[in-house]
């Protein structure tokens, strides 16, 4: 149970992306083919290991549909990370990409980590959005990209590991101020292991100004 | 100026709402004028002003609201709609709640319509409507960060963060997206830190207020449960239950946070949600993970070894431990290896908990400790032979010694000691007690009921008998449970009765050595049939009497005249009655006990410390046992869990099928034609007719049997179709004297039938007889005419006569041929009428005959022949004479 650092991830993006499926492959390393629709959110956790730290990851999976746009906007302040996903098969949930975006940007945390994640690549026979595509648009948003398969698990680890990383690394830099947990971040710092340099007052970033009191 | 005009308006209608019917036009007009003005008002003020009054306009007038339902949806929905003034907002869903609320005070408009319930229903048809209601309800829900700021005040000053506490267990109550947003907060991490704060266990009403915004949250909701288990972990939760130091005494407090947080455990223990089933994974991972931070060994400190914990918690704890091993195997053999007390005196938990089944003086003590047991045993084949093979029989100084020294017996020496012991004090509660534990042990295990079949108890006084089987005591003590209860004079509640019969019920089910030895004293079978028809027992008690039987008939497998199912099923129908008997059952299902909803136990907070709060934790069990409405304890209704409750519908049905069965299929020495029913070889025929003879006399037995049976089944039906319940009390003697009438009525058909064979056979006798009349009136005629020729034959004969002597005289020379011809003549006609004669006497010798023949016959048949005969006699008595004469001549 012990953990240097805890990080809150949500998952969003439209309907029927593979969110659900996303996140059962890397709680549980299973695919289920059909999968109910998710109501509102569910929760999902696991332990992962970076830089020889043990770092608990809990992610709640949103609902894709519309209408419960207004309760999973709740989760998006308090995550440190987001998995923005699309189908590569479906275009029109590439081009909702952008409205995904700016929901995130106007209701987190703006030291959000996001990853984009172009799910289904298992499907190559039926792709609609080319990988190309997919790069573009993270860089022109400055999201980190890669495309994955719940189904094959294909770069699964990767998506959720990767934005750890970078979450991690974002702390080793000072740009989160961990120490003060009334401040929320979606991180939390535990007691198992070295928690690593505790960011100082002086990394408090220049959008200081969301902090709560 | 027009804010005051509506006012005056107003008032005036109010006025006349209270006097008068009449004044609905006015009060149309006064409901169209505030909306228009809502509409289209353009000031602020009016607006608000006209919405606030035509929210209390609505709110108490009948009129009102039929008026606002005929006009008014489409101009609050567009207030909703355009939400840009909270304050118009807030008056629209007012006014809305206040158009769909009956009103009360008018109670003399029963049949009238219902302008609310119009109006729910105006509403309800625009999806339109409920949408925007909806949309506006996710507004107020998710106004941004608004829960977050109330999760942040749990750390703000202690006043602000109490009220947030307080806050948020109401919001949390129902709602599983708030209890999700919450937790997604870090609600959990709040809140223990908060009881930390306080102290734990020992802290105030604080801790009681964390503790019930935790359950809220982990109650419904198997997504926080996993969440908690996964990040946070129980340790939290499990030291709030440690009991710290040496606090000896309780707090009124602390009783109540140890409740609320043994709650907690409990709503662990059953997962999330109940339906579905891929949370029984959850479940039981929480069980293994509760178990893993030894909650075992805090859950018996505080309900077997503090002698400081209110009775209440110990009952929870004993919840709690039944819940954490049931259907657990690890948890079982965690729970069975588990010893108490220190070092020179340990002691098996099992049989610690045991020990307060039989001795406390609480009856949800017992009730709480018993669900321990039921919970080991269920489904726990290697857990209840574990505990029976302790069940031996025991030498008559342990069985009778003093209960202080039961600390170093064995279970089995515990139990045994404890059903055998009431036998000294007269008092059963104990027995019953004892039963209740041995009937979980017994519970779907046939080895377990083999076993304990072998244990004969020695009976108090050695002297006065020899030991009997326990099974035997067990019946007996359920007569004397009867009996005490007669002596008091009144049938007091009682679950001694029951509990007992419960413990039969499950010993005989799938077991014929039980069925055997229960049926083996034949009062026994005689005290239960009484016990069935006793009106002085309870419906309970009765209908469970009524499963036993119908046990001894489909678990029967014996073949013994007077014991087997057969018997036992003649029993039932001649000294209860079929329908009798299963109305016995069915009552009891009807009954509270069996019908009342199952444990699904409704949470209900705890009131805050305070005197009152107190004495409802300690006098909950005078609560249970004044809260009766029927006669049965109320404590059977906790007893007759679900799980038995369904084992009693499948009995039933069982029985039925059995009976049925029974009946359809009869034991039969007979009915089956044997192979051997034809001749032998070497077979005399009056040894086969001997064999055959026999045969028939046993298939008569037997029919007369089955008509007995019959008889009585179609009495029984004939009661149903009464109807009447009066009419189904049992008449034992009704059967048998059917019977007799019927072999009666058999009787008199079988005489008649005899008689209208003799009728038939006189019938032809008589046509005979009336054939043999015209018969001989034919032959009389035939004489008669007969004898007329021969008349005019002699006739002839004279004439010719007389002409000879004419001629004679006349004529000499014809005198020679004259006389020749004559003499010729002469004897040419004495030949032909002797010849004709002789043919006539022949024939009538015939008929003579045949007259003596049939006379003979008749005689035998009893007719009076001569009576018949004589009229024919004097006809026929003429012509005879001629005849004689005519032979004379």
């Amino acid at each position: 149970m012990s953990y240097a650092y805890l990080f809150k991830y949500i998952i969003i993006g439209d309907t029927g992306v593979g969110k659900s499926c996303l996140l059962l492959q890397f709680t549980d390393k299973r695919f289920q083919p059909v999968h109910d629709l998710t109501i509102g959110v569910e929760f999902g956790a696991r332990m992962i290991t970076i830089d020889n730290k043990p770092i608990k990851l809990q992610i709640w999976d949103t609902a894709g549909q519309e209408s419960f746009r207004s309760i999973t906007r709740s989760y998006y302040r308090g995550a440190a990370g987001a998995l923005l996903v699309y189908d590569i098969t479906r275009r029109e949930t590439f081009n909702h990409l952008a409205s995904w975006l700016e929901d995130a940007r106007q209701h987190a945390n703006a030291n959000m980590t996001v990853m984009l994640i172009g799910n289904k690549c298992d499907l190559a026979h039926r792709r609609a959005v080319s990988t190309e595509e997919g790069e573009q648009f993270a860089k022109e948003n400055g999201l980190v990209f890669m495309e994955a398969s719940a189904k094959t698990a294909q770069n699964v680890e990767e998506a959720f590991i990767n934005t750890a990383g970078t979450i991690y690394k974002k702390i080793q830099d000072g740009v989160f101020d961990v120490s003060n947990e009334a401040c929320s971040y979606g991180i939390k710092v535990g007691y198992g292991g070295n928690a690593g340099p505790s960011g100082g007052r002086d990394g408090v970033p220049a959008q200081g100004g969301a902090c709560c009191s | 100026m027009k804010k005051m005009d509506l006012v005056s308006g107003y008032k005036g209608v109010v006025g006349l709402v209270f006097g008068n019917e009449d004044s609905n036009s006015n009060e149309d007009s006064y409901v169209e004028r505030l909306l228009d003005c809502i509409k289209n008002g353009k000031l602020p003020e009016d607006r608000r002003n006209a919405m606030a009054e035509l929210q209390s306009v609505v709110a108490e007038s009948h009129s009102a609201q039929l008026a606002f339902g005929t006009m008014g949806f489409p101009i609050l929905f567009g207030v909703l709609k355009e939400r840009d003034d909270v304050e118009m907002v807030r008056g629209a869903v007012e006014t809305l709640l206040s158009a769909l609320t009956p009103i009360t005070h008018t109670k003399s408009h029963k049949n009238e319509v219902q302008p609310a319930m119009l109006n729910a229903d105006l509403l309800s048809r625009d999806e339109q409507n409920i949408a925007l209601l909806l949309n506006l309800l996710e507004a107020i829900l998710t106004i941004p960060r608004g829960i977050t700021q109330l999760v942040d005040m749990l750390m703000d000053r202690e006043v602000i963060r109490n009220e947030a506490l307080l806050l948020l267990t109401y919001l949390t109550r129902e709602a599983e997206e708030i209890q999700k947003i919450l937790v997604f907060e870090g609600a959990f991490e709040k809140i223990f830190s908060i009881i930390n704060e306080e102290g734990g266990s020992d802290g105030g009403v604080v801790v009681q207020d964390c503790l019930e915004l935790l359950n809220n949250l982990i109650r419904t909701n198997a997504s926080n449960q996993v969440l908690l288990r996964e990040t946070i972990g129980f340790d939290s939760i499990i030291s709030i239950l440690k009991l710290r130091g040496s606090t000896y005494s309780f707090s009124q407090q602390k009783t109540i946070n140890l409740l609320c947080v043994l709650e907690t455990i409990r709503l662990l223990i059953n997962g999330g949600s109940e339906a579905d089933p891929a949370k029984q994974i959850d479940k039981s991972t929480n069980k293994t993970v509760l178990a893993q931070r030894k909650v075992l060994d805090h859950l018996l400190m505080l309900g077997v070894e503090s002698q400081w914990a209110s009775a209440a918690v110990r009952c929870a704890a004993f919840r709690c431990i039944g819940e954490l091993v049931f259907g657990h195997r690890q948890n079982l053999e965690t729970l069975a290896s588990k010893f108490l007390g220190d070092e020179l005196q340990l002691e098996p938990a099992l049989n610690s908990i045991l020990r307060i089944i039989l001795r406390t003086s609480s009856v949800q003590e017992f009730i709480a400790a018993d669900y321990v047991f039921k919970s080991f045993c269920e489904e726990n084949t290697d857990g209840q032979k574990m505990l029976a093979s302790t069940l031996i029989p025991q030498p008559l100084s342990m069985t009778h010694a003093p209960f202080e020294e039961d600390v170093n017996m064995s279970f089995g020496s515990m139990l045994l000691h404890g059903l055998a012991l009431s036998e000294h004090d007269g008092d059963l509660e104990t027995s019953c007690r004892a039963a209740s534990v041995l009937s979980y042990v017994l519970k779907d295990n046939i080895q377990c009921k083999e076993k304990v079949l072998q244990i004969e108890i020695e009976s108090p006084m050695p002297s006065l008998g020899t030991p009997e089987p326990l099974l035997h005591r067990m019946v007996k003590y359920l007569a004397l449970a009867f009996s005490k209860k007669g002596k008091d004079g009144k049938s007091t509640q009682s679950y001694v009765q029951p509990i007992i019969l419960k413990l039969l019920i499950t010993w005989l089910s799938d077991c014929p050595n039980a069925v055997h030895s229960f049926l083996a004293s034949r009062p026994h079978l005689t005290y239960l049939i009484e016990l069935i028809s006793n009106s002085d027992t309870t419906v309970c008690v009765r209908g469970l009497a009524a499963v036993l039987l119908g046990e001894c008939v489909i678990f029967n497998k014996s073949v013994e005249s007077g014991k087997d199912a057969f018997s036992i099923v003649d029993a039932i129908s001649q000294k209860i009655g079929l329908t009798s008997y299963f109305q016995r059952i069915e009552e009891m299902q009807k009954s509270f006990v069996f019908s009342s909803a199952k444990p699904i136990q409704s949470h209900k907070p705890l009131t805050k410390t305070n005197d009152k709060s107190m004495s409802d934790v300690e006098d909950n069990e005078d609560d249970v046992a004044s809260d009766h409405k029927n006669e049965d304890h109320p404590i059977l209704a906790e007893i007759f869990d679900t799980q038995f409750v369904n084992f009693i519908k499948n009995l039933e049905v069982s029985i039925r099928d059995g009976i049925v069965n029974i009946y359809s299929h009869p034991k039969s020495n007979v009915s089956v034609i044997p192979a051997e029913l034809e001749q032998r070889k070497d077979e005399a025929d009056v040894d086969y007719i001997k064999r055959l003879k026999s045969f028939l006399e046993k298939q008569c037995s037997e029919i007369q049997d089955l008509l007995n049976r019959n008889s009585i089944l179609a009495e029984d039906l004939a009661n149903t179709g009464g109807g009447d319940s009066s009419q189904t009390e049992p008449r034992p003697s009704g059967g048998s004297e059917r019977v007799q009438i019927e072999k009666l009525k058999r009787d008199l058909l079988e005489a008649s039938q005899r008689v209208d064979m003799l009728k038939n056979e006189n019938s032809k006798l008589e046509n005979e007889v009336s054939s043999y009349k015209t018969l001989s009136a034919k032959i009389e005629n035939d004489l008669k005419s007969l004898s007329d020729a021969y008349n005019s034959l002699e006739q002839a004969n004279y004439h010719l006569e007389n002409e000879v002597k004419a001629l004679k005289n006349g004529g000499s020379t014809v005198g020679l041929d004259i006389e020749a011809i004559k003499a010729e003549a002469k004897e040419e006609a004495q030949k032909e009428s002797e010849a004709e004669l002789g043919d006539l006497l022949v024939c009538l010798g015939q008929e003579q005959s045949k007259v003596e023949k049939l006379s003979a016959r008749l005689m035998e048949l009893g007719e009076d022949v001569d009576a018949l005969l004589e009229g024919i006699g004097d006809d026929m008595g003429a012509p005879e004479d001629d005849d004689d004469e005519d032979e004379d001549n």
